[in-house]
C-alpha cells in the first residue's frame, strides 16, 4: 500500500511538468485556432452602455502572433479608421485628420474605440502564452466535448496587471471563456463565447462578449460575420503606409 | 554760542518725557508697527520658503545637469552617459556636498482597475538619501533598498487612485529610445506620503538599474542632481560644473530650472519692502502729528531760545533728535516683541483648517514662520530713514519760527 502511494506520488510529480506543458499547449492551440497562421475576418462590434448602444463593422487581418490590422467599414463617420499593431506597438489612422498616430504607452491602457477592450488587449493578445505559467485546473465533459479549464498566472515581472487569467478551452480549440482576475482574487472582467459556428472548416466563436463584473448591463460584443484562415496576404499589408493608404 | 551735542540730546530726551502719555502712545504705535512688519515678513518668508522647498522637492536637486534637449523634451531619447572624467572630478569637489544621477521619464503605471500618467524616477537610493531627495515619509513598507531593487514605491494617493495596495503588482510602461513600448511588472514595496498630495500622484520611484534595462538605456541617465550648502545660493555651484560638461549637456541651477520659484524669492523680498513702507506710511502720520504738536506747544520756548541766540540749525537738530529717540525706543520694543513672539512659532503653526486652499499654493498644512535678521534690519532702516524724513517738516517749521512772533504767542 505504501509502495503504491509512493508510485502515485512519483507519477504525480512526473505528471506536473507534463501537465503544465499541456496547459501551455492548449492555450497555444486555442490562440492559433483563433488567429490561424493568417486570417481575414469581418465582424461587428457592439458596445452596450447604460444610456447608449453603438455598433461598428470592421475588417481584420492577422498574421502570426503579433501582426494585426483592423479597419472600420461602418458607420460612415468612422469608416476608414484603422488600427495596426506590430510587435506590441500600436498605430491608428483617422482619415478625417489624415494622420497616422502612434499610440503612446500612456494610452495603451485606455479602451480601444470606446469598447471594453483596452488597446493592450488588442495589441498583445498572444503574450499570454509565454508570459504566464499555465496549469490545468480541470477537464470536464460538456455537450459532447472535452473542456479544459486552465489557470494562467503571470510571471513576476510580466507587464500584466492581472492576478491571474482563467481560460476555458474546448477540445476543438475554441476559446469558450477568458476570465480576468485581480490580485485579490476578484473577477474583474470576462470574455465569453456566446455562439459557436462552423466557418471555413473551423469551429469559431462567432459571438464573443466582454463584460465587466462591476458594471452589469454594459458590455462589448464581437460578432464575426465571416472568417477565412490561412490565406495569402500581401507582404505590405501590415505596414504604416498600408494603414494610411489601403490597397487591399 | 555753541551748544554741545550732549546738551542737545539731554534737551530732546527731557522734552520727550514732558508729555509722557503722548510719547508712550506714540511709542506703542511704533512698536506695534515694527512688530507687524517683522511678523508679517516672517510669515511671508515662511510661506515662500515652503513653496520653494516643496518646488525643489519635486525637482529635486538644487543644480541639475541634463542633456541639452532634455528640458524641452524630457523623453528617454534625450538621456546622457553617466558622469565620468572631468565631470566626475568636478562633482566631487566642494562646495558640492552630494550628487546623484537618475533616470526620469514620463511613464504610465497601471493596475487592474486604472492607469495613470506619472513621472518615473529610476533612482539610486543611496544617492537620493545623500541629496535629501527621498519621499517625506514611508507610511507602509520600505523605500527601495539599492539600485538593483526590482520593486516600486508609489505615493499614497496614487495607490488609492489605482485601487492597488502594498505587495501587489503594477505595470510600469514607457518608451525605449527607439519608440517601442517598454514595460515591466513590478511589486509595490513601499508607499510614501509627501507634504503635497499632488507629489504623491506624480512621482513613482523605481531603482535605477532595472529602470535602465527596462528602457534599454544601458548606463545612460536623464539627470544628475547636485546639492551644496544654502539653496538660496545654488548659482555658485554652476560655473565649475559647466566647465566640465560636454557641449551636449546643460548645467542649470534651480532658479533657472524653475524660474517661477526663482522669481518667487525676489517677489517676496519686494513685497516685504512694500508692505513695510505701507505700514510706515500709516505710522508716519502719527509721528508727524506728535512732533507738530510738540513744536506747537513749545512755540514760546523755541522763540526764547532763538532770541537768546540759538541757531535755527540746532533747533532743527533738536527736534530731529527727539524724533530719532522716539523711533529708536519704538524699534527696540518692536524688535524684541517680534523676536519673542515669532521664535517660539518657528517650529510650525498648524493651519490644516485651511489646508485645501494652501495646497493650491503648493503649501502643506503647517506654516513655519521664518524670522530673518535681514527683515529686522530692513524694517529698522525703513523706520529710521523714513522717520527722519517725516520729522523734517515739523523740525523745519520749528527752525523757521520768527522769535518775536513766537515769543508773543501765549
Amino acid at each position: 500500500m505504501k509502495r503504491l502511494l509512493m508510485v502515485f506520488g512519483l507519477l504525480a510529480s512526473l505528471a506536473q511538468p507534463v501537465q503544465a506543458q499541456d496547459a501551455q499547449q492548449i492555450i497555444r492551440q486555442a490562440m492559433d485556432h483563433y488567429r490561424g497562421v493568417t486570417s481575414y475576418s469581418e465582424m461587428t462590434m457592439t458596445i452596450q452602455r447604460a444610456d447608449w448602444t453603438r455598433s461598428m463593422t470592421m475588417q481584420a487581418w492577422t498574421q502570426g502572433d503579433d501582426e494585426t490590422l483592423v479597419r472600420v467599414v461602418e458607420p460612415r463617420k468612422d469608416a476608414g479608421n484603422g488600427t495596426l499593431t506590430l510587435d506590441g506597438n500600436m498605430w491608428t489612422y483617422t482619415p478625417k485628420i489624415n494622420r497616422v498616430i502612434r499610440i503612446p504607452s500612456s494610452m495603451m491602457g485606455q479602451n480601444w474605440m470606446g469598447s471594453d477592450f483596452s488597446n493592450k488587449d488588442i495589441s498583445k493578445n498572444t503574450d499570454v502564452i509565454d508570459q504566464y505559467d499555465h496549469s490545468l485546473l480541470e477537464t470536464r465533459e460538456q455537450d459532447g466535448h472535452t473542456v479544459y479549464v486552465i489557470e494562467s498566472v503571470p510571471h513576476e515581472e510580466a507587464a500584466v496587471v492581472w492576478g491571474k487569467e482563467v481560460f476555458t478551452v474546448r477540445d476543438d480549440w475554441v476559446l469558450l471563456e477568458q476570465q480576468f482576475w485581480d490580485q485579490d482574487n476578484q473577477l474583474v472582467k470576462t470574455l465569453r463565447a456566446r455562439e459557436i459556428q462552423m466557418m471555413s472548416g473551423r469551429a469559431v466563436a462567432t459571438v464573443m462578449r466582454m463584460a465587466r463584473e462591476e458594471k452589469p448591463g454594459e458590455w462589448t460584443e464581437l460578432t464575426t460575420a465571416e472568417v477565412e484562415f490561412d490565406i495569402d496576404l500581401p507582404g505590405n499589408l501590415f505596414t504604416l503606409s498600408n494603414l494610411r493608404n489601403p490597397r487591399q | 554760542m555753541r551748544l554741545p551735542l550732549a546738551t542737545l540730546l539731554r534737551l530732546a530726551w527731557r522734552n520727550l518725557w514732558r508729555n509722557y502719555r503722548r510719547t508712550l502712545i506714540m511709542l506703542l504705535a511704533i512698536a506695534v508697527g515694527v512688530w507687524a512688519m517683522i511678523a508679517m515678513s516672517a510669515f511671508l518668508r515662511g510661506m515662500t520658503d515652503q513653496m520653494v522647498r516643496s518646488g525643489l522637492n519635486t525637482l529635486p536637486g538644487e543644480v541639475q545637469i541634463h542633456q541639452s534637449n532634455y528640458r524641452a523634451d524630457p523623453s528617454v531619447v534625450n538621456s546622457m552617459p553617466p558622469p565620468d572624467g572631468d565631470l566626475l572630478d568636478a562633482l566631487n569637489q566642494p562646495p558640492i556636498t552630494a550628487w546623484t544621477s537618475r533616470v526620469r521619464v514620463p511613464a504610465m503605471v497601471s493596475s487592474e482597475y486604472d492607469s495613470r500618467g506619472v513621472i518615473l524616477l529610476g533612482v539610486d537610493p543611496e544617492g537620493e538619501t545623500a541629496i535629501g531627495a527621498l519621499p517625506d515619509t514611508i507610511v507602509e513598507g520600505r523605500f527601495l533598498s539599492d539600485a538593483d531593487d526590482r520593486g516600486v514605491v508609489l505615493g499614497q494617493r496614487l495607490v488609492e487612485r489605482l485601487d492597488t495596495a502594498m505587495g501587489k503588482r503594477v505595470v510600469l510602461m514607457s518608451q525605449d529610445p527607439d519608440n517601442n513600448v517598454a514595460d515591466r511588472g513590478a511589486r509595490v514595496v513601499g508607499i510614501y506620503r509627501a507634504r503635497l498630495r499632488s507629489t504623491e500622484d506624480t512621482l513613482v520611484y523605481a531603482a535605477r538599474n532595472p529602470t535602465q534595462s527596462m528602457l534599454k538605456l544601458g548606463s545612460a541617465v536623464s539627470e544628475v542632481a547636485v546639492i551644496g550648502g544654502d539653496y538660496r545660493h545654488s548659482e555658485s555651484l554652476v560655473p565649475p560644473l559647466a566647465a566640465a560638461v560636454t557641449n551636449m549637456q546643460l548645467v542649470q541651477s534651480w532658479q533657472q530650472l524653475d524660474p517661477y520659484l526663482g522669481s518667487m524669492l525676489k517677489v517676496q523680498d519686494g513685497f516685504t519692502l512694500i508692505f513695510m513702507v505701507v505700514i510706515f506710511l500709516a505710522l508716519s502720520f502719527g509721528l508727524v502729528n506728535t512732533l507738530v504738536m510738540a513744536v506747537f506747544e513749545r512755540m514760546r520756548e523755541i522763540g526764547l531760545m532763538q532770541a537768546l541766540g540759538m541757531r535755527p540749525g540746532l533747533i532743527l537738530l533738536q527736534v530731529l533728535i527727539e524724533s530719532v529717540l522716539l523711533l529708536s525706543l519704538g524699534l527696540i520694543v518692536g524688535n524684541v516683541a517680534a523676536w519673542l513672539t515669532i521664535k517660539p512659532l518657528e517650529s510650525g503653526i498648524d493651519i490644516s483648517a485651511v489646508a485645501d486652499g494652501m495646497e493650491m499654493m503648493a503649501m502643506g498644512t503647517t506654516l513655519y514662520p521664518a524670522l530673518d535678521g535681514r527683515d529686522m534690519l530692513t524694517s529698522t532702516a525703513i523706520v529710521v530713514g523714513l522717520g527722519i524724513l517725516a520729522s523734517l517738516l515739523p523740525a523745519w517749521r520749528a527752525a523757521r519760527l520768527d522769535p518775536i512772533r513766537a515769543l508773543a504767542k501765549t
